[in-house]
């Protein structure tokens, strides 16, 4: 644990790598995943890098990869994950691999491109099929009709003209969408004045459209008219309208013959186009195994170049050089995927890694582990640590779920939350295969160590505040006992039990006793004692975190710091608050019941509140008759001391450092300064070994030196913040710290109440009609515990031990000016990519 | 008053607009993308922008009309998307934005059949925004009056045609003045509906519509000098709802060379600097790229306001103009032509 105690020490170092060996290297560097990279050529464009035909052809071999998955998937074959990720390819094989890709994505191509066709025919076939078979139906209609003229012309001469007429129509017969229909036909009677006769049907089933494989709706029609000129009009609106026009003979026998032979035709076809289907089944699962490693063989190649493109040529151009920040750690281990990757390609040239001097601010970097990075993230989610600065996380671990617990405490409650993290992290390795896209889960299940060490710590609250669903468990047996013969008790309706008489001396062993469950005063008694623990834990987590902030002082070597800021912050912390914790507990302790003196039994408790009230305005009080104003003698002369010091330590807080800082500047003017200079020389050195390297850019000093650059002025302000800062958090946050009392109040008080309106209705009756109001009453009573209590209440009670973390504890010592670590690392990517694809 | 309830219907599709155009190049993208050697270089660059992986799926090479062919995919789509979510009357004015390009594409289809051009060839060439269902069918029609009864009495244009059905031969003259008299109408109708928004819509609109008219008048009367139009069918062309109207238009009818044109916009303070600044000379701009200079700026100055429509429409101009641009520059960079890579109207 004491590496989570502050970030790892980083180093900035100087990779010269030949530019044979440049591809292998990085390959070996984000296996190893323990590098960041810097931008050397900030100020050229993606375009003019060195690797941008590389990374180019990776787009293009990414397109194809994207081509195919799509008719993989199109097909609905099932792509097979792969169980190790394979490992970036030399360049040697990436030719291999373009050219097999390019292979794949022409087979591919030219398979669908035939089947398109094919099913373009299959297509126009089965129109062709449907317009026979549904004209059919108008031309015998038809020539029903013109039977029945025909008949009639016996009687009337006129009619008999009209069948004749009618054997000079023409007619066009096709096939056209659906959703153009209305409009088709509006623009014929249009060009045609009217003299159009449309007949039309509907095909029933959808017809495939061959190229993207939807559903169309189509609908036959024949189009009768008189007139050359006006079938060219009607051709053209048809094409206009993207009707097919199909021939259709005008006997009937001649249609019958087509009709058979279009059968047929579809049979052959249909057939074909099955072994099309197969083989393309084939070719699709085939390339479908290799699918996913290709694909992140691919991203991995892209990853490299785009890394090698913040690299630096040497102007002799026989080395690559490259700058990043590396964990002190993990040194060796770079050492060796440098090593590996130049053995890798046979390069006779080792690669060097040198590690440079910087002011810069390196980056924060805390190594975790499963367990640990919940908790981190907590820290991180507020502010990423200045490099070195102490990590509240490690502390966080035990914190966090206590005091939450303190808020959440009830043993049944946490029974459930300890549970599910339990289930979380027994299942840990099954659940985080099942890649989920449910927001609310991932929360949930990153935090499942959190989850699991808040149930744990609020059984124990729940046990100490005896508290389980509401109700109390009598474990130890209560420790008091009832005076009273059973005729009173028969007689009065409520009773007041004398600790004097009825209380054993022994107290209960673990927490509350549990005969409170029963007491009409339960609440007060509650109220009073969860409202000084709560202040107890916030003055001991507080003074906690201006204790850490020494720490600090120490690490950045600004001793000054202790004495100047630390000590009038914890002695004014201590002379008020500490103090006022310490009237609680002799408050516990002197004043009892079976106090003989009169001035320390219960009636003459002072309230704590009032006193301290008074001590800090410096008032009095006028006691009760026989008791005393104060606990003990020289109370009233050692606040009166302590506030005065308490006060004296403002103008030290407010003046000390700036002062200090004033004097140290005027005795040896600019340090650090040429401290800094003498470093860059160091480093100008060292580039002009090695040629052009960029001048890096300017650096900004770190946190800890900005003191001496500022003016005085500047200084003064900053101070005077932090003092009235400081000097008011203590006051509101102490008093931020009841939070803890007033929500374990209301998640007592609710649950409570839920028992007695919900579940209570159940268990009155003692008949069969009562078991099933039982059933019911527990349904919605155990529906309501998991939504609001456990769910609801968890995350209110969640929300306000991070807002005590961050507000109230972590600003007592905390900067969070740092930048995260972000290195280099395949596996980290291909996540990403995989995230941003879902 | 109207801005308290504005939101209500189309604040959402303002936002939305407004995200949209904080994606249009700026100039820094510009300065970058004139660097470019290759069109995979633009293609590059392109990627950093808001136009993302728009290309990604395009095999390489790319050509200039891919690219082309992309942006107005990308265009329209984002058009679409607004269209299919607006309610009145924010749905009628994104219709009218469409008309322009119906009429565009109407003319554009009935010169490639006087051509004898086949009609698929044609169709692709189109703009998908003014697309309608009649509008393959148009070579059945041979005469104005024809078109008119045949294709476009069921399309919104109708009212806008009432004015030039007659039984003449379609020829390339008559076109023209078929073209602009239905762009005359359309003008007008969308300038009156603006007017009946009200508030700042019309504010905004009826400045830029009025730009817009006026660019037409003198557009057409510099265009006329040499041809067979006549003076009187001339003025009936002039859009009527410009700031030139009426003494303006009148001027302009009388002109008979480049001068006179140009002696009447010194009238008028804003179309005078457009002209002092245009030249045919080797460097200098075009009169054509003044205006568009000029319509951008208006364009730009509609995002000032909010809470009104005139951000869909100036949305949509500035993004052809940044299309234009981009071809622009593509086909300087395709066809290894830097020397006037650089004419291109920044926006930003």
């Amino acid at each position: 644990m004491g590496a989570m105690f502050r970030s790892e020490e980083m180093a900035l170092c100087q990779l010269f790598i030949q530019p044979e060996a440049a591809y292998t290297s990085v390959s070996e560097l984000g296996e190893a995943g323990s590098v960041q990279f810097r931008d050397l050529n900030p100020d050229v464009n993606a375009f003019q890098r060195k690797f941008v035909n590389e990374v180019r052809r990776c787009d293009e071999m990414e397109r194809k990869l994207r081509y195919i998955e799509a008719e993989v998937h199109k097909d609905g074959v099932h792509i097979p994950a792969v169980k190790e990720a394979p490992r970036a390819p030399n360049p040697r094989e990436i030719i291999d691999l373009e050219a097999h890709l390019e292979k794949t994505e022409n087979e591919i191509l030219e398979l669908s491109h035939n089947a398109v066709n094919l099913k373009q025919n299959y297509l126009e076939l089965t129109e062709l099929r449907h317009v026979l078979e549904k004209t059919e139906a108008f031309f015998t209609a038809q020539e029903e009709i013109g039977m029945d003229s025909l008949t009639k012309s016996l009687i009337s001469d006129e009619t008999g003209q009209q069948a004749a007429t009618r054997g000079r129509l023409g007619f066009v017969a096709g096939v056209v969408q659906r959703e153009r229909v209305p409009a088709f036909e509006r623009m014929l009677w249009r060009i045609s004045r009217g003299n159009v006769f449309l007949r039309r049907a509907e095909l029933d089933k959808p017809l495939e459209d061959p190229a993207t494989g939807n559903e169309i709706y189509k609908t036959v029609f024949v189009a009768f008219f008189q007139g050359e000129q006006l079938k060219s009009r009607i051709k053209k609106v048809c094409t206009g309208f993207h009707a097919s026009l199909y021939p259709c003979p005008p006997s009937n026998t001649e249609r019958q013959d087509m009709v058979k032979g279009v059968r047929t035709r579809l049979e052959d076809l249909n057939m074909v186009l099955n072994q099309t289907r197969d083989h393309r089944q084939r070719v699709l699962a085939s390339v479908a195994k290799e699918l996913t490693s290709w694909t992140i063989m691919v991203r991995k190649m892209k990853a490299i170049y785009h890394t090698l493109n913040l690299f630096n040529m040497d102007v002799t151009k026989k080395c690559l050089i490259g700058e990043c920040w590396v964990p002190t750690a993990d040194l060796p281990n770079v050492q060796k995927a440098l090593a590996d990757g130049s053995n890798a390609c046979g390069s006779s040239i080792p690669s060097f890694l040198n590690c440079i001097e910087t002011d810069e601010e390196p980056p924060t970097f805390n190594r975790t582990n499963k367990f640990t990075r919940g908790f981190q993230n907590l820290i991180d989610a507020y502010g990423v640590a200045s490099y070195r600065e102490c990590n509240p996380a490690l502390y966080t671990i035990i914190t966090f779920p206590f005091l939450f617990a303190v808020m959440f405490g009830d043993l049944g409650h946490g029974c459930i939350m300890a549970m599910f993290g339990g289930w979380m992290v027994v299942k840990e390795v099954s659940l985080a295969a099942k890649k989920s896209n449910n927001e609310i889960w991932n929360i949930f299940f990153a935090g499942r160590y959190i989850i699991l060490l808040m149930g744990c710590f609020s059984m124990y609250t729940g046990l100490v505040y005896n508290d389980i669903f509401s109700k109390s468990l009598n474990i130890f047996g209560s420790s008091w006992h009832i005076p009273y013969d059973n005729h009173t008790l028969a007689e009065n309706g409520a009773l007041t039990l004398d600790p004097k008489d009825a209380y054993t001396e022994v107290p209960y062993f673990i927490g509350i006793d549990p005969i409170w469950q029963s007491a009409d005063n339960k609440i007060i008694f509650l109220n009073s004692y969860k409202m000084k623990l709560s202040i107890i834990f916030g003055v001991i987590h507080m003074i906690f975190g201006v204790c850490m902030s020494v720490v600090n002082y120490n690490f950045f070597k600004r001793r000054y710091s202790i004495f100047l800021e630390f000590l009038p912050q914890i002695v004014f912390l201590a002379l008020l608050f500490l103090y006022m914790v310490f009237m609680m507990f002799f408050k516990w302790i002197a004043y009892s019941t079976k106090n003989d003196e009169l001035a320390y039994t219960q009636g003459c408790a002072p309230s704590v509140l009032i006193l301290f009230i008074n001590m800090m305005l410096f008032s009095k009080n006028v006691p009760e008759e026989g008791c005393k104003e104060f606990m003990f003698d020289a109370q009233s002369d050692i606040q009166r001391v302590f506030v005065f010091i308490a006060l004296l330590c403002i103008p030290v807080m407010l003046l000390g450092k700036p002062l200090y800082l004033l004097a140290t500047k005027k005795n040896n003017p600019k340090p650090e300064h040429s401290n800094g200079s003498v470093n860059q020389g160091i480093e100008l050195q060292e580039q002009t070994d090695l040629g052009d390297v960029q001048p890096k850019p300017e650096a900004k000093s770190s946190g800890g030196h900005d003191h001496e650059d500022e003016p005085f002025s500047e200084i003064m302000i900053h101070q005077a913040i932090h003092t009235i800062e400081y000097v008011l958090s203590t006051i509101s946050h102490t008093a931020s710290y009841l939070r803890l009392w007033a929500l374990s109040l209301a998640h007592a008080e609710l649950s409570e109440v839920l028992w007695n309106m919900v579940l209570t209705f159940g268990l009155k009756d003692h008949n069969y009609v009562g078991a099933i109001k039982l059933y019911v009453a527990f349904c919605f009573w155990a529906l309501f515990t998991l939504a609001i209590l456990v769910m609801m209440e968890g995350l209110s009670a969640f929300l306000h031990t991070l807002r005590l973390h961050w507000v109230e504890f972590m600003s007592k010592f905390y900067a969070g000016l740092g930048y995260i670590f972000q290195p280099f690392c395949f596996k980290t990517i291909l996540e990403q990519e995989e995230n941003k694809d879902d | 008053m109207k801005g308290c309830i504005f939101n209500i219907d189309a604040g959402y599709l303002e936002g939305l607009c407004r995200g949209f155009k904080c994606g249009i190049l700026k100039q820094s993208d510009y300065l970058n993308l004139v660097q470019c050697e290759t069109l995979e270089d633009l293609k590059l660059h392109l990627q950093g922008t808001d136009y993302g992986t728009f290309l990604a799926n395009e095999p390489s090479p790319l050509s200039v009309s891919t690219i082309d062919d992309k942006l107005r995919e990308k265009l329209v789509i984002e058009f679409q998307h607004l269209r299919n979510h607006s309610v009145e009357p924010l749905s009628t004015f994104l219709d009218f934005i469409t008309y322009s390009y119906m009429i565009d594409n109407i003319i554009l289809l009935i010169t490639g059949t006087l051509h004898q051009r086949p009609i698929s060839e044609l169709i692709p060439k189109c703009h998908p925004l003014g697309s309608f269902e009649q509008m393959e069918a148009i070579h059945v029609a041979a005469t104005p009056a024809e078109l008119y009864n045949a294709v476009l009495v069921d399309t919104p244009l109708a009212p806008f045609f009432v004015d030039c059905i007659s039984e003449q031969d379609l020829d390339e003259m008559n076109i023209e003045i078929i073209r602009n008299t239905l762009y005359k109408a359309y003008l007008e109708a969308f300038y009156d509906f603006c007017k009946q928004i009200g508030g700042t819509t019309a504010d905004v609109m009826c400045e830029i519509l009025a730009f817009e008219a006026d660019r037409r008048a003198i557009i057409i009367t510099i265009n006329s000098f040499g041809t067979e139009l006549s003076k009187d069918d001339r003025a009936k062309l002039y859009p009527r709802c410009g700031k030139l109207n009426p003494d303006g238009l009148a001027a302009l009818a009388r002109a008979d060379d480049y001068e006179q044109v140009k002696a009447v916009a010194e009238y008028y303070a804003e179309y005078s600097a457009l002209f002092e600044g245009a030249g045919n000379n080797v460097g200098d701009k075009t009169l054509e790229d003044k205006f568009f200079e000029h319509e951008v700026s208006l364009n730009v100055h509609a995002f000032l306001q909010q809470f009104h429509f005139g951000v869909f429409y100036s949305y949509l101009k500035l993004k052809e103009q940044e299309c234009r641009n981009i071809v622009w520059i593509s086909e300087c960079v395709a066809q290894k032509h830097r020397a006037k890579i650089d004419n291109y109207i920044p926006i930003f």
